[in-house]
């Protein structure tokens, strides 16, 4: 057996002795950054007790989380802490596989001597850990997405979509990815990197359409038992209504609750509608240039959910830091790589030290928190628009002296 | 219109024109990095010795309009006065009879029962890696007459005396003026927030325990009694200081333990109130302004009030920083502001005359109808500020930026470290060597690989390394043998980074590959940066010292050909990161600090100053 195929079993067995040594939960569950309204673990259990006792959790405005999260942690699994932890690791552990996965059909080998270190990005990345610890259900956000996008890229039509329909109950905002998924499903390339030689979307148009059929359909169906599992349509305004008329303005990393604190009541719906529109806008372009190469869309499209969301939390962003691992073809032309990370260095110290500040020490007030969410804002811009860059930067080649490149 | 369009659209290729712009911008940046940082190094130094002068900052305001301090009529009277005598005879008689801590808690608690008020008492026990330390408080609870006792305000008085940093002298007309305070407030139906009257034992312990055990926080090293009165959320706390038979003037300490601050707006109605209501001037701590030296006659007349302004205030600045960089509270009131209680403590500066406890009572109880006011609580971002005298202070705008320039030029250095170490001439290869008519050997510019996971390696070791020092240092072999102990730590922490002076001289092609020392620079110089501007915000004290210490000696680290050189910048970057071991005293306190009242200086100065100090002096032991 080869050492690296241990290495995962071995990060997964050290975080779980981890989640069950420690009680990290105690001091993490208040934590504003790593969990938001629409995630928390507190939330979730004060749901599932109103559920148990016969009152509709939908009604009441804290709890709004997906009716599947009901079903499953009434019924399946025991809201018990230790066995939450290790459901929570072991979420992790598979997101870090399915990375794995995704790596390894993107340089279509079986095997390589870097799947190792694909892992170790995944799971020993603070900013993802910290929400497992914290119990934080975007937890499972991610292993979902990195799911469809493994499937998708082993070209299995229907767990993709299945999944990309199920990461939709969790999260609305993840219509995003759907895009770069289908196309990555209707791709003749497949997901072996097309960044070094661009060229015109390589499949017939006419795939896509029963795909989008099919993803339909499994999201009326996923719907419709939500529907059932919850009694009524009520969770619909609870949960996906959340992400675009933002009922709850506890502070987040997000750049969208301070906005809408300081907001005049007449203007917020047109405000709304902006930056739920300024999402969206991002789609089209990001799969047009990328259409010959719709894994690295998918890629960039988390950066921008991880940036722009409406409810985001550490693990947004932290799962498109860690999916830089599988594209390490960009590394040598990335323009501002030491910038980007000391932003982020700044950001990451700043934000829980002014959160601190603000809501215990009680010294410095909102501002201070916001001016950081901002940092820690430039700091995934910064990320973002390198990475843009860098994708459509490789297809010019090595740089050579006496010739610039510049973008028009 | 056409002459306009012209100068802005030029002809010719737009493209090539921003290319050479934007090729134009970074040389002449690139070029200027070093004169960029010298001049952001000199402008931050230079803003900081600016700090107290009479041009930087402005006079003090009351932000708060629920504050309205002096605006009442006071009542304490020479009667007051008399019992405040009565009962200072009666702690005089307490500290001759030799009375043990555990009777005299009991006396007090008894004098507060005796005027009708509830009270107790509260045994308490530290153990530390330096000793034991044990004693008893007394305190007791006024209910409020007008509201529920949702919320309440401290007075308090500690047995010893900040006089000399809690060295014994007692403080005894402070507790006499608590109890007759007690006795005369209880009188008045106006107070909307439960009083609590505390008399803490030790100087900083006493009190610790108390709060620890009011706010219900476990100190592992604690044990204490439960308190068996409860009250509301403290709000504000003052806490009287007067140890000597009279006093001049009232002293302002507020610094409080990590470098935290009261609101400026609770020291701004007491100032107030003091020269207003009780005819008593104010001072920063103890400094009396007295001229410390001749101005030369040869300055003109004019300059010379703004000389002595400057030197007076200097010194209130200088005390404010040794406080608040060691993080170290300036008396009792610093442990309050842990629990976000705004805490000071007024100073009675001994002097033969002519204040006493007529001046102190008026204005306590002034003071308490001010605090009394207030409906929320006080929250205007005052507080992060400096007082350069009683009546002046800097703004968080004012000082602010002095630290954070240096910081900037600290990262503009590591990053221009960092991208030269990209870079290497290398001299052309030979079949072009032919075809060129110039003169000499010609070179051009290549790239070459930066390695971050060694350097990485070692950051992260030198961190580890201070970790493991300080968990020495917390032993109690490290406290009960100070001068072993201390050398044979400066040893070892000497010895373990020589080790660098072995690595092989050529592991990389230095054509392909960039030294470690080079990198190492780079990111110590980045980090540095970073730790400072983050602890600007946090103890600005702190991150000031910081930049003396770290700015200039991380800039010019760099390893030298000659192996004596080598061995002697090691030397003077070793006396830097360590040299404070020596200060053995300082060691201890920092150390008992830490343990008994969480002060975070000795931790953060083992895990993150000596380490950064040291991997400056691993650059210069690294091969070039």
């Amino acid at each position: 057996m080869h050492v690296d195929d241990l290495t995962l079993p071995a990060l997964v067995g050290g975080r779980v002795a981890v989640a069950l040594a420690t009680d990290l939960y105690q001091q993490l569950k208040y934590n504003h950054q790593l969990a938001s309204p629409l995630t928390s673990y507190l939330n979730l259990q004060e749901g599932v007790f109103l559920f148990k006792n016969g009152v509709d959790p939908y009604f009441g405005g804290v709890f709004r989380h997906s009716p599947l999260f009901l079903a499953l942690f009434t019924t399946l699994i025991p809201t018990s802490r230790t066995i939450c932890s290790l459901l929570w690791t072991l979420s992790d552990a598979v997101g870090a596989w399915a990375l794995v996965q995704i790596w390894r059909a993107r340089q279509r080998a079986p095997q390589t001597s870097r799947d190792g270190l694909v892992a170790a990005a995944y799971l020993l990345n603070p900013y993802l850990f910290l929400p497992t610890f914290a119990l934080s259900t975007c937890t499972f956000e991610n292993t979902l997405t990195l799911l469809s996008v493994m499937f998708a890229a082993q070209g299995s039509v229907s767990p993709a979509l299945l999944s990309a329909a199920l990461l939709l109950q969790l999260s609305l905002s993840s219509i995003l990815l759907t895009a770069p998924l289908i196309l990555l499903l209707a791709n003749s390339t497949g997901p072996v990197s097309q960044l070094a030689s661009p060229h015109a979307f390589a499949s017939n148009g006419r795939k896509v359409l029963p795909l989008v059929a099919e993803y339909v359909a499994y999201v009326a169906i996923l719907s419709l038992a939500s529907t059932l599992v919850s009694g009524s349509w009520a969770w619909i305004p609870q949960t996906w209504g959340a992400n675009i008329t933002l009922p709850d303005l506890t502070p987040n990393v997000g750049v969208w609750w301070y906005f809408f604190t300081e907001m005049f009541d007449h203007f917020r719906p047109f405000f709304l509608m902006v930056f739920s529109v300024h999402l969206l806008i991002y789609v089209a372009p990001v799969c047009i240039k990328f259409q010959y190469d719709p894994l690295y869309a998918a890629f960039v499209l988390q950066g921008v959910l991880g940036t722009f969301k409406a409810y985001p939390t550490m693990a947004d962003i932290g799962l498109f830091l860690s999916m830089f691992a599988v594209f390490p073809e960009l590394f040598t032309y990335l323009r501002h790589p030491i910038v980007t990370i000391f932003l982020h260095l700044h950001a990451a110290l700043l934000m829980p030290l002014f959160h601190h500040l603000w809501l215990s020490q009680g010294t410095a007030n909102a501002n201070f928190f916001y001016a950081t969410t901002l940092v820690f804002a430039c700091a995934n811009g910064a990320a973002l628009t390198d990475c843009v860059w860098a994708g459509m930067r490789i297809a010019i080649g090595q740089p050579q002296d006496g010739y610039s490149v510049v973008q028009e | 219109m056409n002459r306009i369009r012209a100068l802005l659209r030029p002809d010719g290729d737009q493209n090539l024109a921003r290319i050479q712009r934007r090729k134009r911008i970074v040389s002449a940046l690139t070029t200027r990095v070093h004169l960029i940082k010298w001049s952001l190094f000199a402008v931050g130094y230079l803003w900081m010795l600016a700090l107290p002068s009479q041009r930087l900052g402005r006079g003090t305001y009351i932000d708060e309009n629920a504050l309205q301090p002096g605006q009442v009529n006071t009542y304490w009277n020479w009667g007051d006065v008399a019992n405040a005598d009565r009962y200072l005879e009666q702690l005089e008689r307490i500290r001759d009879a030799n009375e043990t801590i555990l009777a005299r808690a009991h006396i007090l608690a008894t004098e507060f029962m005796k005027l009708g008020i509830p009270a107790s008492t509260q045994s308490y026990r530290f153990s530390s890696s330096s000793g034991i330390v044990e004693g008893t408080n007394a305190y007791a609870v006024l209910s409020s007459p007008r509201a529920s006792g949702t919320e309440a305000m401290v007075i308090s008085a500690s047995w010893i005396s900040r006089l000399g940093e809690g060295d014994g002298s007692l403080n005894l007309r402070g507790v006499a003026t608590v109890l007759a305070l007690a006795r005369f407030l209880k009188t008045y139906s106006l107070w909307a927030k439960d009083i609590v009257f505390i008399i803490s034992d030790g100087y900083m312990d006493g009190m610790q325990a108390w709060l620890s055990s009011y706010h219900g926080l476990p100190q592992s090293n604690l044990e204490a009694e439960e308190l068996e009165l409860p009250s509301g959320v403290i709000w504000t706390a003052l806490n009287i200081d007067y140890p000597g038979h009279s006093f001049s003037h009232l002293g302002i300490f507020h610094e409080g333990i990590n470098g935290r601050l009261p609101n400026q707006d609770l020291l701004n109605s007491f100032s107030y109130i003091s020269r207003w209501t009780g005819g008593v001037p104010v001072l920063m701590y103890d400094h009396i302004e007295t001229p410390r030296f001749e101005i030369p006659a040869w300055i003109p007349q004019s300059f010379h009030d703004e000389i002595r302004n400057y030197d007076y205030r200097s010194k209130n600045v200088v005390r404010h920083i040794g406080y608040q960089a060691r993080g170290r509270g300036s008396g009792v009131h610093g442990l309050f502001h842990q629990f976000r209680i705004d805490a000071f403590t007024l100073f009675g500066v001994p002097a033969t005359g002519p204040h006493g406890f007529y001046a102190i009572g008026r204005i306590m109880e002034s003071t308490l109808r001010t605090t009394n006011n207030l409906l929320e609580r006080l929250h205007a971002s005052i507080f992060f500020y400096i007082l350069t005298a009683p009546d002046r202070f800097l703004k968080i705008g004012s000082f602010l930026p002095s630290a954070i320039l240096i910081s900037v030029g600290m990262m503009f250095a590591g990053l221009k470290v960092w991208s030269d170490a990209a870079w290497i001439r290398v001299a052309v290869a030979e079949i072009e060597e032919k075809e060129k008519t110039g003169n000499g050997a010609r070179t051009q510019w290549a790239q070459r690989r930066r390695p971050v996971i060694p350097v990485l390696g070692i950051m992260l070791s030198t961190h580890i390394l201070g970790f493991l020092m300080f968990a020495v240092m917390r032993t109690p072999w490290f406290i009960n043998n100070p001068t072993t102990s201390s050398t044979i730590l400066f040893t070892i922490c000497t010895a373990i980074p020589l080790t660098a002076l072995f690595t092989p001289n050529q592991t990389q092609n230095p054509q392909t590959t960039a030294p470690t020392s080079v990198l190492l620079k780079a990111l110590n110089l980045c980090f540095a940066s970073t730790v400072i501007s983050i602890t600007t915000v946090v103890n600005f004290s702190l991150a000031m010292v910081l930049t003396i210490f770290l700015a200039v000696p991380l800039c010019v680290s760099a390893p030298s050909p000659i192996l004596p050189l080598r061995i002697g910048q090691y030397g003077v970057y070793i006396v830097l990161a360590l040299g404070w071991l020596c200060a053995t005293e300082e060691v201890r306190s920092a150390l008992w600090d830490w343990q008994v009242l969480g002060v975070w200086f000795a931790p953060f100065v083992c895990v993150v100053y000596t380490p950064l100090v040291l991997q400056a002096a691993i650059v210069c032991l690294l091969p070039v």
